[in-house]
Parts: structure tokens; C-alpha cells; sequence
């Protein structure tokens, strides 16, 4: 009982960290291949009405994490799903079992091994926020709100193309240095989230299919 | 002759400059805690400090609506932050306030003395392990790298651990970053006050501010957004505006219309005029006197004393009743002056029992009509008469009609009859005999109740009610003690007895407590060997926990935490509000949430036997309070009937004399209890206190009644004079008695009915032969 509650007690770090802090996530790979981000006219309101045309309702992930914490990388695996117009799942199925499900403002946080589920607001998150706003906006078609967000610029072509998104300077300081994501036709490979502290994550989905 | 003008001079210079020094010296008080009684036994005094001082008083609950959520949210945002900004708030609650990064190091720094969760287990390596896999989870959550800082030195997590057990009452549910209705139409702030919440004009001044912010806002943004206020502050406020503006317009209306039936009944506006010296001279002085003796004059005081002085027009009308052209001002008032003076004296005796309630709002009622009484009856002996002209002559046809009345009716059968219809009325009817509740008393609408309800439930603010308080003769002690209390009170929460609870214990531990944590951290070696063995297998960089290593050896050794090492923050001020000095005595407060059944609660909490915790039902306790301030006033009201009673047997010197003038007097007062229980009112403290007026009123009177009469015109020369007092006094508490102010309607309804019961039985038991001889 006692060690239950210390569990559930720690599990609560997720949520209270937040409390006191910003926020999150990982890096954009290094190399970004040069380009103008209109060639053969190809723009970002075309790349994102052909993700949102070919968006799927789900998608499988592997996750791999590389922090300055670790000698090696972490690797997760799991589902990435999209509710139009704001609803966004991620559940991880192994190495643990743990969903976040972003609708609106609301959070909920659930996780088996901490034994806990805790809904918190995504306002309180601003970088975290703006990273779900990408995914959002990206998904949608939106590209209006996506460049309201971000920096953005646009290489490769249809065939092959990289967007990356980097936030405005003007808006509050967030930890998320950029977001590239990359994929080919309407399909998105692969996102890496690149983090102030050289921290990154890099997100592959299977099947190239948007969630 | 030169007193005709000496005299007035005199009063003159004195009036102005006791006019003058009310204007510049006087300070009236508007704080409703001044008001107080110290209280006699120990939890009353708790009782009444924390409802002078205590945080629930403290609280102001906001709300705002009336827009879409997202620009609710924003709104909470911009006035939570402008409010923060001023010094006069403590802590500004609407889910976006955070640490400071100053708190949250010091914080850090006393971790390991802090935090409930570190036993010697916490170091073992199963734990270690468990908590560095549980990191590691963390730092490939999409929150990771907020966490990823703290990783190195905290790998348990014990400062997360500590703010999430503070983190205390359930909080609302955030929307946007700030906390919401559960239906997202409010978003809800709670506010604390540095000033108490019965300091009215503190408080009037803070909501001030706030309003301000909020119209500030409302003009740059958010157009449609309406604010909400509640608790304590705001309805004390609230209350005393109430009081204020309706005494205010009812005093105004009743004065007119009096001035208006003097003005028809002696046609003459010198006339009205004069009346006022007295009493305007008995206001000033007795407000001076107040001043001088308790070195405030409350504002309730001020109201309620002018009211209580009406009877003091009595006293010009007598004079000017009995007035005629053959006899000047001055040989009128040497015939009427016995009477007048046994009225003035028995009526101040009256109102003097008030001083010895031990209530500071009565007893300044008391000292301001019992030193007005006396004044405007000096002022109308001495006084008054040298500022009538001689030949001056009060007449018209109000007199003719009214002399018709012939008070001193043959009936006297009546008497018996009525007084049986009253005494049945009083045993029969089902009306409690006392207002047992105080907040029947509050002029609050229900609404306005209902509303602090949903607010306190929505912010999940502590109920004003109920508390439990514990004892210690040191601070140690004391919470040594509360840590038992909060294990109990755990187990209480869990049992669903209520809803949650806040504790000193829960910020600041014992020192005994903290130097066990102290011995459970396990040496550097200890600790070494334990984590290198957690860190098997992990991929964590190599010496990356060195930082936790040394956090945990210095300690060991650290000096403990006290509850002043938190003083001028969040923390610091939470902490005095729940842990206090009182009288030698250290004191727990501990506010409760959600209290399912409060006999239970209490019979829990006796169970415990410790002989230190008590609960306190704040709202029972304030009942109980002013039923013991009631009884001892109806005990004293006794004994300034029976000092009247002896005073009228020197002053008259006839047993069946002072029956004359006492049966009237107690006859009315069984008739005006009749009459307030048959209507359905319970009697209050304020019904009691009143009823010194209707004695006051009555021994007028039943003296004037009973005075031996020359002729014939004298005697209705003094039926008339009584008439005018009579319905003067009937106008001005007959306007009153129509408040919706449950304290000014008590007042009104019980001093008309007696001034009139007063005058009927007077002239029904007044002896008869008088006139005829």
C-alpha cells in the first residue's frame, strides 16, 4: 500500500512538473536539405490539403528519444490517432502502456504503471501547446494557423519534401527549438522534435500514412 | 433680561464647538469586528478572532461570465495578474499563479526535510530502481524535458512530491491555463485579503480595487464579461451599505414627516425649530461621550443611538404643550420639570444597564442615549426656555382636534382583556420564543447565499464553518500534535466524512518528525552503493546523479526547517493564518471542507481523547455567542426595571404611584411580545435592546398621566402633549418597521407597537380624580 501510494505519488511528476516550469520535447535532424521552399510551385497550402486528403485515422510509431541523460536511446512503440478537427491520441503500447488524449485545452494523462489518469490544460503547457498546434494545423490543412505559429519553410518537392517549423521569436519562450517533418505525397514519414537542450525525438510512422 | 441672552450664547459656543470637535476628532469605525465581545470562554475567543482575523474571512471569491470560455480564460489571466500586482492582496488564486523561482530553491533546499515520502526505504535500491525506471518513462513523455532538468539532482522526486501534497483542496477544473465551472461558463478566482474581512472600509476599499481592475479590463477587452463577487468581505460590506442607505432614507423620511405633524400640530415653524435643541444637543454629546470613553464611534452606533434619542423630542413637546400666554416658557418648565426629570432619569437608568452587557455595540448604544437623554433634558430645562419669546404661544386647530381625545379613558376593563388576549396569543402561538438562528438576521437575499455556496464549491474554498482547532503550549508541541490530527483527519477524508482539510502539518513538519526523516537518509557510502546497483542495466550517463549524492549527504545535517523560513511568501502566509499565538497558547486552525455530518464529526473527533483537538462549528458557536449576550441583557434589562423601580419610589413617594406608572410599562411590553410572536418573529437581541426604549417611553408617559393636574386645560394640555410625543415616536419606528433589514425592522416594529400599547395603557390605568380636583 505504502509503496502503491509513493508509485502513484511519483507518477504525479508528469502533471506537477508542469506546475513550475516550461516545457518539452526534442530536436529537428541537423541536416536540412537545401531549397527554395516554392520550388515547381510546390507550397505549404498545397503539402497540407494533401495531408489532410490522405489523412488516415491512425497510424503505428516508433519513437526513439535521445537525451544528453543517456548513453543510448530510448525506443517506444505505439498509435497515433486524429479525431478532426482537435482531437489527438497518443498511446504507447510498449515498453509500457501510457495515452495522452489532447481534445481542446484538456490533457488526459493515463498511464498503467503509475496507476493514475489526471486531466490537466494544455494552456498551462505554451510549448507544448504550440507543438500540438503544428500537428493540428498540419492535419487540418490549416495552413494559415500553422505559419501563425511557426516559421515555416518548405523544401523538396512533392515526391520528397521537408517542412520545418520553427517558432516565432516573438512568442513566449518555448523549448521547442524546430519541428521537422518530412514525407512524401500526402504521407508523413517521419517527425523529429528538436529541444533547446540538444535534446531530440525522433518519430517514425509506419505505413507513411498521417494518423 | 440678560439670561434670555447669556444663555442661548452659551449654548451656542458650546454647540459649535461640540459640532466642531464630532467633525474633526470624532473617529468612527466601520469595522464590524470592533463590535465584538472580547468573548468568555476559550473557544469563543478563538471564535471571534478568526472571524475578525481569520483567513476564511479573508476570502473574496470571484467569478467571471458571460463570454465564450476562451475569453473568459483570458480575462481571469489579465485581472489575476493586475490583482497580484497589489500589495493589499495576499494571494491571488485562478490556477495560473506559480512559484516563484526563489520559492521553488528554497524549497528545493529542504527537500528531503519536507517531503512525507522520504522514509529509509526511499533509498533502498528496489526503490532507487524503481523510481530511475519511472525517469526514464518521464523523460520519453512528451513532457520530458521539463522534468529532464531536475532528473540529476532529484531522482526520487521529492520536490514534485511536495508541491503536489500542498497542491491541497481538490482545485477547479482548469480550462486554458485558469480554473473553471465544470461546465467552462465561469472561470472562478479566489482572492485573500491582507485586511480582515469585518473591516469594512478596508474591505470597501479592496473590492474597490478590484472592480476598478475589472472595468479597466472590461473597457480595453472582453466587453460582455460580468463579474461575480462573494464571501465574507464582500457581504460584510454589503450589510452595512445595506444598513446605511436604507437607515439613511427611512431616518430622512420619518424626520420629515415628524417636522411635517409638529408643523400641523402647532402651526408654528420657531416651534419645530426649538424642538430640535435638545435633541441635536443630546446627539453631539453623546457621540463625544462615546468617543471619549471607548475612542471610537462605531457607525452602527451612530444610526441606531440617533433612532434610540428620539425619545428625547419628547421632552420640548411637553413644554411647549403646557405653554400658554399667561405663563412664561420658564414657569411652565418649573411645573412639568419633577416629572420630566423623573422620565429622564428613569429612562437613562434604562439604557445605562446596556454598559454592562460586555457587548461593545450595546454598550456604546447605551453610554450614547444614556449621556443624550440627560443632555436634552438639561437642554430643555435650562435651556430651551430662554429661547422662547415671552408670549410666545404654540396653537392650532391640531390642538383643538386632539384635545378632543380624551386619553384617560374610564375602560378600564379593557385592560384584563387585552392582557389575555396577549398572554394566550404569546402560549399559543408556535413561533420559537427566540431567534436561535443568527443568519435569519442577515439581510442577505438568498440568492447572494446561494451564490457564495456555488463559488466555494467551484473553487473547492473552505467553508466558513466549520474548524478544528488544536492546542500546544509550544510551537513543537503543537505540531507534534497536529501531525496526529492530519493522520486522523486522512483517515476521516477517506471515509467520506468530509471533503478535505488544511493543515500547518501539511506545510511544515515537527522538528521530531523532520530529524526521523534526517536519520532515515542513509550515508554517502550507503547511498552510493545502492544507486550504482539501482543503475544497472539503466541508460543513464555515467556520474550523472553526483548532484543527488550530495543533496542527500548535506541533509543529513541540515538545520531544520521552521515555520518563519517561509515567512513573505505564498507559503509563509498561508502559514500564519493556520498557526497562531493566542493568549500564551499555541493554535492550530484547521479549516474543514465538505463536512458530511457534523454530530459525527464531532463525536470523531471527541473519540480521539487527546485533550487538544477540539471541533469547532463556527456557525453554532456564533449562535450560542449571542444568545449568551441576549440572556445576559434580558438579566439586565431586569435589573434596570428594578433600579427604576426604586428611583420612582424615592422620586414619588407613593407605592400606588409607581404601580400607576410600572403596570402600563409591563402590561405594554407582554402586548408588544404578543404581538411580535403572534406576527411570527422570534425575539432577538435587537428586540430586547429596544425594549429599553419602550420602558424609556413608557415611564414618560405614565409619569406625565399620573401627574397631579391643576385644571382642566392643563390636563388636556398634557393628553395633547402626549398625543404629539406619541405619534412622533409611532412615525419615525413605524417607517422603520417597514425595512427589509431584519435588524432595522425588529427596532421599528417593537418600539412603534410599544409606544403605542405605552400610551393606551398608560390612559387606561392613569388615575382619574386628578382632574376633578
Amino acid at each position: 500500500m505504502n509503496s502503491g501510494v509513493s508509485n502513484m505519488r511519483r507518477g504525479f511528476l508528469l502533471c506537477t512538473v508542469l506546475l513550475i516550469g516550461p516545457i518539452v520535447a526534442s530536436g529537428a535532424e541537423k541536416t536540412l536539405p537545401h531549397g527554395d521552399h516554392s520550388r515547381n510551385g510546390w507550397t505549404i497550402e498545397q503539402l497540407v490539403a494533401l495531408i489532410n486528403e490522405e489523412r488516415t485515422s491512425s497510424v503505428l510509431f516508433v519513437e526513439t528519444t535521445y537525451s544528453s541523460l543517456l548513453t543510448e536511446p530510448l525506443v517506444s512503440r505505439g498509435v497515433l490517432r486524429f479525431l478532426p478537427p482537435s482531437t489527438l491520441e497518443k498511446e504507447v503500447l510498449s515498453p509500457y502502456r501510457e495515452r495522452y488524449l489532447i481534445e481542446g485545452d484538456r490533457v488526459t494523462f493515463e498511464s498503467e504503471r503509475k496507476q493514475l489518469k489526471r486531466a490537466i490544460s494544455l494552456e498551462d503547457y505554451p510549448a507544448l501547446r504550440s507543438f500540438v498546434d503544428a500537428f493540428r494545423a498540419t492535419l487540418t490543412g490549416d495552413a494559415v494557423r500553422l505559419k501563425h505559429t511557426y516559421e515555416t519553410r518548405l523544401d523538396g518537392d512533392r515526391r520528397k519534401w521537408w517542412l520545418l517549423l520553427q517558432p516565432h521569436e516573438s512568442v513566449e519562450p518555448s523549448m521547442v527549438e524546430q519541428i521537422l517533418i518530412s514525407g512524401s505525397e500526402g504521407r508523413i514519414a517521419r517527425i523529429t522534435v528538436r529541444s533547446t537542450g540538444g535534446d531530440r525525438s525522433v518519430m517514425t510512422l509506419s505505413g507513411g500514412h498521417a494518423p | 433680561m440678560s439670561v434670555r441672552r447669556w444663555v442661548p450664547a452659551i449654548w451656542l459656543v458650546l454647540m459649535v464647538c461640540g459640532i466642531w470637535y464630532a467633525a474633526t476628532r470624532l473617529s468612527i469605525h466601520n469595522d464590524l469586528g470592533d463590535l465584538l465581545p472580547e468573548g468568555s470562554t476559550a473557544t469563543q475567543r478563538l471564535l471571534l478572532t478568526q472571524v475578525r482575523t481569520g483567513l476564511s474571512g479573508r476570502l473574496i471569491l470571484l467569478a467571471l461570465e458571460g463570454a465564450a470560455s476562451d475569453e473568459l480564460a483570458e480575462a481571469s489571466r489579465v485581472l489575476g495578474d493586475t490583482l497580484r500586482a497589489d500589495r493589499r492582496f495576499g494571494f491571488v488564486g485562478n490556477g495560473a499563479q506559480a512559484w516563484s523561482k526563489e520559492e521553488l530553491s528554497l524549497l528545493s533546499s529542504v527537500r528531503y526535510l519536507l517531503s512525507r515520502t522520504v522514509t529509509a526505504d526511499t533509498f533502498s535500491e528496489p526503490s532507487l530502481r524503481n523510481a530511475l525506471q519511472q525517469r526514464l518513462d518521464d523523460l520519453r513523455s512528451p513532457l520530458g524535458s521539463m522534468i529532464k532538468e531536475s532528473i540529476p539532482g532529484d531522482p526520487t522526486g521529492e520536490v514534485l512530491g511536495i508541491l503536489q501534497s500542498w497542491s491541497g483542496w481538490d482545485r477547479p477544473e482548469k480550462y486554458r491555463g485558469v480554473w473553471m465551472s465544470a461546465d467552462h461558463t465561469r472561470a472562478v478566482l479566489v482572492v485573500e485579503t491582507r485586511a480582515a474581512g469585518f473591516d469594512v472600509d478596508a474591505q470597501e476599499a479592496i473590492q474597490l480595487v478590484i472592480r476598478k481592475a475589472f472595468h479597466h479590463m472590461v473597457q480595453t477587452a472582453h466587453p460582455t464579461v460580468r463579474l461575480l463577487m462573494s464571501g465574507p468581505g464582500v457581504f460584510a460590506v454589503e450589510i452595512q451599505r445595506m444598513i446605511e442607505t436604507e437607515a439613511w432614507w427611512l431616518s430622512t423620511a420619518a424626520a420629515v414627516l415628524v417636522l411635517l405633524f409638529l408643523f400641523f400640530s402647532y402651526r408654528s415653524l420657531t416651534l419645530v425649530l426649538l424642538s430640535l435643541i435638545p435633541i441635536s444637543s443630546g446627539i453631539v454629546a453623546g457621540m463625544i461621550a462615546v468617543n471619549a470613553w471607548f475612542g471610537f464611534v462605531h457607525g452602527i452606533t451612530v444610526g441606531f443611538g440617533i433612532t434610540l434619542l428620539g425619545v428625547v423630542d419628547d421632552y420640548p413637546i411637553h413644554l411647549f404643550s403646557h405653554m400658554t400666554t399667561r405663563d412664561s416658557a420658564k414657569a411652565v418648565m418649573r411645573t412639568i420639570w419633577p416629572t420630566m426629570r423623573m422620565g429622564a432619569l428613569t429612562t437613562a437608568i434604562g439604557f445605562s444597564s446596556l454598559l454592562l452587557a460586555g457587548y461593545p455595540a450595546l454598550a456604546q448604544l447605551g453610554l450614547l442615549a444614556l449621556v443624550g437623554i440627560l443632555t436634552g433634558a438639561f437642554v430643555t430645562r435650562w435651556v430651551l426656555p430662554a429661547c422662547v419669546l415671552p408670549g410666545f404661544k404654540a396653537s392650532g386647530i391640531g390642538m383643538d382636534l386632539l384635545s378632543r381625545v380624551d386619553l384617560t379613558g374610564k375602560k378600564t376593563v379593557l385592560v384584563p382583556l387585552v392582557l389575555v388576549v396577549a398572554t394566550s396569543a404569546w402560549i399559543w402561538s408556535d413561533t420559537p420564543l427566540w431567534q436561535e438562528d443568527l443568519g435569519s438576521l442577515s439581510p442577505l437575499s438568498e440568492d447572494k447565499k446561494q451564490l457564495d455556496q456555488r463559488l466555494r464549491r467551484e473553487l473547492g474554498a473552505p467553508d466558513v464553518r466549520d474548524l478544528l482547532v488544536v492546542e500546544g503550549v509550544t510551537v513543537e508541541d503543537l505540531l507534534q500534535k497536529a501531525e496526529v490530527v492530519m493522520t486522523r483527519l486522512e483517515v476521516l477524508r477517506q471515509d467520506r466524512e468530509l471533503a478535505g482539510y488544511d493543515i500547518v502539518s501539511r506545510y511544515v513538519p515537527s522538528h521530531r518528525t523532520q530529524q526521523e526523516r534526517q536519520r532515515a537518509l542513509p550515508d554517502r557510502a550507503v547511498l552510493e552503493r545502492n544507486l550504482e546497483e539501482a543503475l544497472k542495466g539503466l541508460p543513464f550517463a555515467p556520474g550523472l546523479f553526483t548532484p543527488f549524492l550530495a543533496a542527500v549527504e548535506a541533509a543529513r545535517s541540515q538545520t531544520l526547517v521552521d515555520r518563519d523560513a517561509f515567512a513573505g511568501t505564498m507559503l509563509g502566509m498561508k502559514l500564519e493564518s493556520l498557526l497562531f499565538l493566542q493568549q500564551d497558547r499555541w493554535l492550530a486552525a484547521v479549516p474543514l471542507r465538505g463536512v458530511v455530518d457534523r454530530t459525527r464529526l464531532a463525536d470523531a473527533v471527541a473519540q480521539w481523547r487527546d485533550g487538544s483537538t477540539s471541533y469547532v462549528d463556527l456557525k453554532e458557536e456564533s449562535n450560542r455567542l449571542m444568545t449568551a449576550y441576549r440572556d445576559r441583557t434580558v438579566q439586565l434589562l431586569g435589573w434596570g426595571m428594578a433600579a427604576i423601580t426604586i428611583v420612582l419610589g424615592l422620586g414619588l413617594r407613593s407605592i400606588i404611584l409607581v404601580g400607576r406608572v410600572l403596570a402600563p410599562i409591563l402590561c405594554s411590553l407582554l402586548v408588544v411580545a404578543a404581538v411580535l410572536r403572534g406576527s411570527g418573529e422570534p425575539l432577538s437581541l435587537f428586540h430586547v435592546a429596544t425594549f429599553l426604549l419602550v420602558i424609556g417611553l413608557g415611564l414618560d408617559y405614565a409619569l406625565f398621566l399620573n401627574r397631579p393636574e391643576g385644571t382642566e386645560e392643563e390636563r388636556i394640555r398634557t393628553n395633547f402633549g402626549l398625543l404629539v410625543c406619541s405619534t412622533t415616536t409611532i412615525l419615525v419606528f413605524g417607517v422603520l418597521a417597514f425595512s427589509k433589514i431584519p435588524v432595522l425592522h425588529a427596532i421599528g416594529m417593537t418600539a412603534a407597537c410599544g409606544a403605542l400599547s405605552c400610551l393606551l395603557f398608560a390612559g387606561l390605568l392613569a388615575r382619574k380624580e386628578v382632574h376633578i380636583a
